[in-house]
């Protein structure tokens, strides 16, 4: 039957009809979408709820009580470790952005002599895997003196975060008009000027891109501050954990407890800064 | 100072800015392949190294635990069909936009941000004795059928390859939906009123569009089973039991550190860096034959 033919009686039934099937449609979908979101929510319910145990009401399988929460900084250091992770995330994050965001400027702005050559190199070193390279990292690092501090662990965070950045970046400039950069010359401004007055000014999206995906990914590793800190006093959040989870001794509420508190600085970062996120993980698909 | 021309100066200013980003990739990450490949045909516990020559590869292939773990990771890869399928259907019902799709958006992505330390230590609760698959078991009358799936060789591997998929949605969720937003509605709409059903629109418009963000994930999605398991694996199962749950980084990981062998360890490292450059050079093969 084509649509000319149907007389108005007909449709106005056959509207009524679709309309309930889609009110029923929509109801079905939202049911199936509720059942995704226990589902995803399932991490945070057994943290909360495994946390607000003491060991014995854990074991029992009954209970509850704030005692894990009451005694966690004296069976994990979370403050200290909490202290750790902020300062390797912080200098790791400056790092790449005091290196990344010139040579992406430099490699879509200010091409020089095999620049094209160097920004391949650089950025498909973002397909390394820090395993791949892990022993001689490890020994050149331990060499060098650097697992005493953080020091040694920024810089490897560093290395891998560049290349990301440096693609980010140069793919960010290559939007920007020559003109821009040739006015801030010709006005006296010099190269690092303009840089640091035209260029870093128009970044901030890039930048604050670079710090949520490069935030999420420094506070929530593990094998870099594993190997990378040699001293347990100055051990992030996540290696703390793991470590403690490893070695099977730590009870599990105070485990689900300090993990819960080690989530939360990631997820309202992430919260907060959600469409920053998107938009690193697809650029260079929607340009 | 002798003057230079503005587009020597301009090439000099690149050349400088580029300097630190190169350096720090070249130190960091250009040098160490390169001894890799050097200390892959030594004896080397870290300190001292001696030159033994090819021989060191044909002997680590005859390494039974080398096979197991790349074993281990070829087993993996029938994740990833899920890793992608979960998400693109989640990312085709959030397109629907139903009351409250936003709320539900952030809940799906919410647990992308938690450490995949934590995500391993919360599925080490769910697959535990006690945990929660044999709670559910019990409320759907199957209370027989006690799983303790990581304490057995058998079924480690499947238990962490439903964690890796799990740890996925989030991320490829993103991106799917990323590009269905990106995708013309009024497409969609002239194809319905042309006739077309639900599933020609999708298999003939919507998949056919989303094709390059199906390739992302898809590279991303292998090379994250490859190279990004570690923190899983430490905290759930350590490798074990036995080797049941040693991939190629966990492997490298166990050579290198509880063994002390660095040589076979960097071999190994070398192995895996190959593995993701086949991936990385497909990825680049299929974005050229599109353009």
């Amino acid at each position: 039957m084509s649509r000319d033919t149907v007389d108005v009686a007909e449709t106005d039934t056959s509207v009524e009809r679709r309309v309930r099937a889609r009110r029923a449609g929509r109801g079905a979908l939202f049911v199936v979408m509720l059942g995704v979101a226990v589902v995803m929510l399932y991490p945070f319910w057994v943290m909360i709820v495994d946390s607000l145990k003491s060991e014995n009401q854990f074991l029992a399988g009954h209970g509850f009580s704030w005692s894990s929460w009451r005694t966690l900084s004296s069976t994990i250091p979370v403050l200290q470790e909490v202290i750790s992770s902020t300062i390797i995330c912080a200098v790791s994050i400056l790092l790449i952005l005091a290196v990344g965001l010139p040579a992406g400027f430099a490699f879509a702005k200010l091409k020089f002599r095999a620049s094209g050559v160097i920004f391949l190199g650089i950025v498909s070193a973002m397909m390394v895997p820090l395993q791949a390279i892990l022993m001689p990292e490890f020994v050149n690092i331990t060499r060098l003196g650097l697992t005493g501090g953080y020091t040694g662990a920024v810089l490897v965070y560093a290395a891998l975060g560049t290349p990301f950045s440096v693609f980010l970046f140069a793919t960010y400039f290559r939007g920007v008009p020559d003109e821009l950069i040739e006015a801030g010359i010709v006005d006296g401004l010099g190269y690092v000027g303009a840089l640091w007055r035209l260029i870093v000014p128009i970044a901030i999206p890039a930048i604050a891109t670079v710090t949520v995906l490069q935030f999420i990914q420094i506070w929530d590793d593990l094998l870099v501050g594993l190997l990378f800190i040699q001293n347990t006093s100055e051990r992030p959040i996540t290696v703390g954990l793991a470590v403690l989870a490893a070695g099977r001794t730590t009870s599990i509420p105070a485990l689900m407890a300090g993990s819960l508190l080690s989530a939360l600085p990631a997820m309202i970062v992430y919260l907060v800064f959600q469409r920053y996120l998107v938009k690193g993980l697809t650029m260079g698909i929607d340009r | 100072m002798p003057r230079l021309t503005l587009r020597r100066r301009r090439q000099l200013a690149g050349a400088v800015f580029a300097l630190p980003a190169l350096v720090l990739v070249l130190g960091l990450i250009g040098l160490p392949i390169g001894q890799a490949v050097y200390y892959s045909f030594t004896q080397w516990d870290g300190l001292t190294s001696t030159w033994i020559g090819p021989s060191t590869w044909t002997q680590a292939f005859h390494n039974p635990n080398l096979w197991t773990a790349l074993q281990n990771n070829a087993w993996l890869l029938l994740a990833v069909p899920f890793a992608l399928g979960f998400p693109l259907l989640i990312a085709m019902l959030l397109h629907q936009r139903v009351v409250g799709w936003k709320v539900f958006r952030s809940i799906y992505f919410l647990p992308t941000a938690i450490s995949w330390v934590v995500l391993g230590l919360v599925a080490e609760r769910f697959f535990a004795y006690q945990g929660t698959l044999n709670s559910l078991l019990h409320v759907v009358g199957l209370a027989h059928v006690n799983t303790n799936m990581l304490g057995y060789e058998s079924t480690a591997l499947s238990a962490l390859g439903i964690t890796f998929v799990f740890t996925m949605i989030g991320t490829n969720t993103m991106l799917f939906l990323t590009g269905l937003a990106t995708l013309d509605t009024s497409l969609e709409e002239a194809a319905r009123i042309d006739g077309a059903g639900r599933w020609r629109i999708f298999r003939h418009i919507t998949l056919p569009h989303l094709s390059r963000f199906i390739q992302l994930a898809f590279v991303m999605t292998v090379i994250a089973l490859f190279s990004a398991l570690f923190s899983l694996i430490f905290v759930m199962t350590g490798g074990g039991p036995g080797y049941a749950t040693t991939t190629m980084e966990f492997l490298i990981y166990q050579t290198g550190f509880a063994q002390g062998d660095f040589g076979t360890a960097a071999l190994y490292g070398l192995i895996l860096f190959v593995l993701t450059a086949i991936v990385g050079i497909i990825q680049l093969r299929l974005i050229g034959s599109d353009e």
